[in-house]
């Protein structure tokens, strides 16, 4: 195989990688904090798609600041969400009980929204016609979709910011401490509930951000989450549950997999070559790429 | 005010409105049902819509112009059962509609694969199903209450082979090289199946890329480097999933792959190709269909688009449209709206005028003893302008067709 292809499949893996990295932080970020499994987390990424789709119809604003446009309303929604649904069912109680029902909760809560943008906004896809969706920025013989590296640029930012937040500020790690101790962080004055509903604003902001990147390439249709959902799910447990990185670097690897399994196997077992990846991590360190024993951010 | 008693008024409130959600106004009893199963959420969802637009018209044309005569006048009504996006949901959803009540005959469910589990459950409980899907094995069951009006898959790929080579000869490009492109779809590998194995090599044509992925598709980047390094004269192609086709669609344009497009099915002729990806990335592109609006039928296609909004009218709405007309002349013939006897009624029929007919190539109903449609056969649609014309067979064409 000629060195050049090879670079061609390691560069559109960590293209789509970056994509999935962003959209994994956030699901990371909301277990991480709060202990809850978010299985609507990719329905929010589609409501994401959605409002940047409107913003680009509607305002001519270009998809890739769109999907920055989608942040604040959708750190609300998620603030919202918290305070009326999740607030209610975590914090306090029998630990076990808690997670029955923060699962039904989360599972609820995603057939409702899909099924309801199914029935408003019908099942018709969408697109944003982008001129650089159908370019590529040409290094010799290597191709970069441009869509996919600006998307995979704004993902890096967006990560880093998220990581500068949690690192740098006071916030950040009152966040962090409600994570790693909520009962000690209670005592040290910290609103452990009020950090939970930024965790969950932030998360579900940054995964419409992710669904905005997307919506610069990708269609957007009710169920579009479908696509990506177990994804996530499969970075955030490979990058170390709970962890940021991990997520981060967890997002990268299920790119550069499902690319560089092509090599190997035929198209139809694509996903075969990230599970391999996924099962021998869980066996040869089960807590993850960047998975610590305590409770991490 | 107390939380209980707030509580206790949100669930009166609940215990008011909910019956309301339910019940669903009851036919009057000389009503006759007929069942359409169909993806109506899931990834599939437009398809199944866009069936139910056809069903719909029809059945607001039937009723309108006097119901069922044989049954003194007795009125269409349509339940809908929700396919999902598996195979398992499409079965339960039929095993459900055709158990809850009593149901004369059914249509559906737009994806081979769905369609083969569905008309198990209506063989089991005998009621006639009507399907358009394309998979050969739909009717290779030895099933009575399966009617297949589509041209079965294997016929179609070699219909379409014939016709694109014929073509590139006659405009000096013959094909040498081949590309087969799409997912793992019951249709679509059908289609291939016959292609990969005997037609290609009986033309001498090399068949340079085989690739085929599970929906869905992560990027197309890996497949359309093949298709650059290959350069084939031709590619068939089979995205049943939108999101995957779109991404074949785009790469292809940024790799600058100028190899034509010959696909196989409606759904690469839906109006939202034309949205997403703009009508210069689809001229051209052909694909062979089991129905499109062919050289006569602009009546019913201009009462389709004002009654829907839709910008033209493509297999889906038109098939089930056709189904459902079909389904009422069975219940003329039989005088009854028993299951049975609409069978045997389907299976005996023989029409070649009507609106019952007016989906089909040749416009001819009567099924053989599998109950595959007689003389069949696949048309070639292509987009042109940013709409899909019927460019072949001429005679019924609305566009002549243009190569690449």
């Amino acid at each position: 195989m000629a060195l050049a292809e090879l670079v061609q499949y390691v560069a559109t893996g960590l293209l789509v990688g970056g994509v999935y990295a962003l959209m994994s932080i956030g699901l990371a970020l909301i277990f991480g904090v709060m202990r809850v499994v978010n299985f609507a987390q990719g329905d929010f990424m589609m409501l994401g798609m959605y409002l940047t789709y409107f913003y680009a119809i509607s305002g001519s604003i270009d998809p890739l600041l769109g999907a920055l446009l989608t942040i604040p309303p959708f750190f609300v929604l998620g603030w919202i969400v918290h305070r009326g649904l999740l607030a209610r069912v975590t914090g306090g109680g029998d630990p076990q009980r808690q997670m029955d029902a923060q699962l039904v909760l989360t599972l609820g809560l995603s057939l409702v929204i899909t099924n309801a943008t199914t029935m408003i906004l019908t099942p018709t896809p969408l697109g944003i016609r982008t001129g650089y969706a159908t370019q590529a920025f040409a290094l010799g013989p290597v191709l970069l979709n441009q869509a996919r590296s600006y998307a995979f640029a704004m993902a890096l930012v967006l990560a880093a910011a998220v990581y500068v937040f949690l690192t740098r500020t006071d916030l950040g790690k009152a966040l962090r401490a409600s994570a790693d101790d909520p009962e000690a962080a209670s005592y040290q004055g910290i609103d452990v509930r009020a950090m939970h509903g930024l965790a969950f604003g932030i998360g579900i902001a940054l995964v419409a951000a992710a669904g905005g990147l997307l919506a610069t390439y990708y269609p957007i249709e009710p169920t579009v989450a479908g696509n990506f959902i177990v994804l996530m799910f499969v970075a955030v447990v490979l990058g170390g549950l709970g962890s940021i990185p991990g997520a981060f670097v967890g997002g990268l690897v299920i790119g550069l997999v499902q690319s560089l399994t092509l090599l190997v196997l035929p198209f139809q077992l694509q996903n075969t070559g990230v599970f391999i990846v996924f099962l021998l991590v869980l066996y040869l360190r089960p807590q993850g790429l960047f998975g610590r024993r305590a409770r991490t951010v | 005010m107390r939380p209980l008693s707030r509580t206790l008024i949100v669930v009166l409130a609940l215990a008011l409105v909910a019956p309301a959600l339910f019940i669903r106004p009851a036919p009057a009893a000389e009503d006759v049902k007929i069942a359409l199963v169909a993806p109506l959420s899931g990834r599939w969802a437009r398809q199944g819509q866009l069936k139910k637009m056809g069903a719909e018209m029809a059945i607001e044309e039937i009723n309108s112009q006097g119901g069922i005569r044989a049954l003194g006048g007795a009125k269409i009504v349509l339940r809908e059962g929700d396919a999902g996006d598996s195979v398992e949901k499409a079965v339960s959803a039929a095993q459900r509609l055709l158990t809850r009540e009593k149901i004369s005959a059914g249509i559906g469910s737009w994806l081979s694969s769905f369609t083969l589990g569905v008309t198990e459950v209506a063989e089991r409980l005998q009621v006639p199903w009507l399907s358009l899907s394309y998979a050969d094995s739909i009717t290779e069951r030895g099933f009575k209450y399966t009617f297949q009006t589509s041209p079965v898959s294997s016929l179609q790929a070699e219909q379409a082979l014939e016709l694109v080579t014929d073509v590139a000869r006659r405009n000096n490009r013959p094909i040498k090289k081949a590309a087969i492109v799409g997912d793992n779809t019951a249709a679509t590998v059908f289609f291939f199946k016959p292609l990969r194995e005997k037609l290609l090599a009986a033309k001498g044509i090399e068949l340079v890329v085989d690739e085929v992925w599970t929906p869905p598709l992560a990027d197309a980047t890996a497949i359309v480097q093949k298709l650059r390094s290959t350069q084939p004269d031709i590619m068939f192609y089979g995205g049943t999933n939108f999101p995957d086709s779109i991404q074949v669609l785009q790469k292809i344009k940024e790799f600058g792959v100028k190899t034509p497009i010959q696909g196989v099915g409606a759904w690469l002729v839906t109006p939202e190709y034309v949205k997403t990806v703009g009508k210069e990335l689809l001229d051209n592109i052909q694909t062979v269909v089991a129905a499109h609006p062919l050289k006569g039928q602009e009546d019913l296609v201009k009462k389709f688009v004002q009654r829907t909004g839709e910008p033209f009218m493509t297999q889906d709405p038109l098939c089930t449209y056709a189904h459902v007309w079909l389904i009422k002349e069975a219940i003329e013939q039989a005088k009854s709206a028993d299951p049975k006897a609409i069978r045997d009624a389907l299976a005996k029929i023989d029409l070649s005028s009507g609106p019952a007919t007016s989906a089909f190539y040749p416009a001819r109903v009567k099924f053989d003893e599998r109950g595959r449609r007689v003389g069949a056969a696949p048309l070639i649609v292509q987009w042109q302008g940013g709409e899909p014309f019927t460019v072949v067979p001429a005679a019924v064409a609305t566009r002549p067709l243009a190569w690449h």
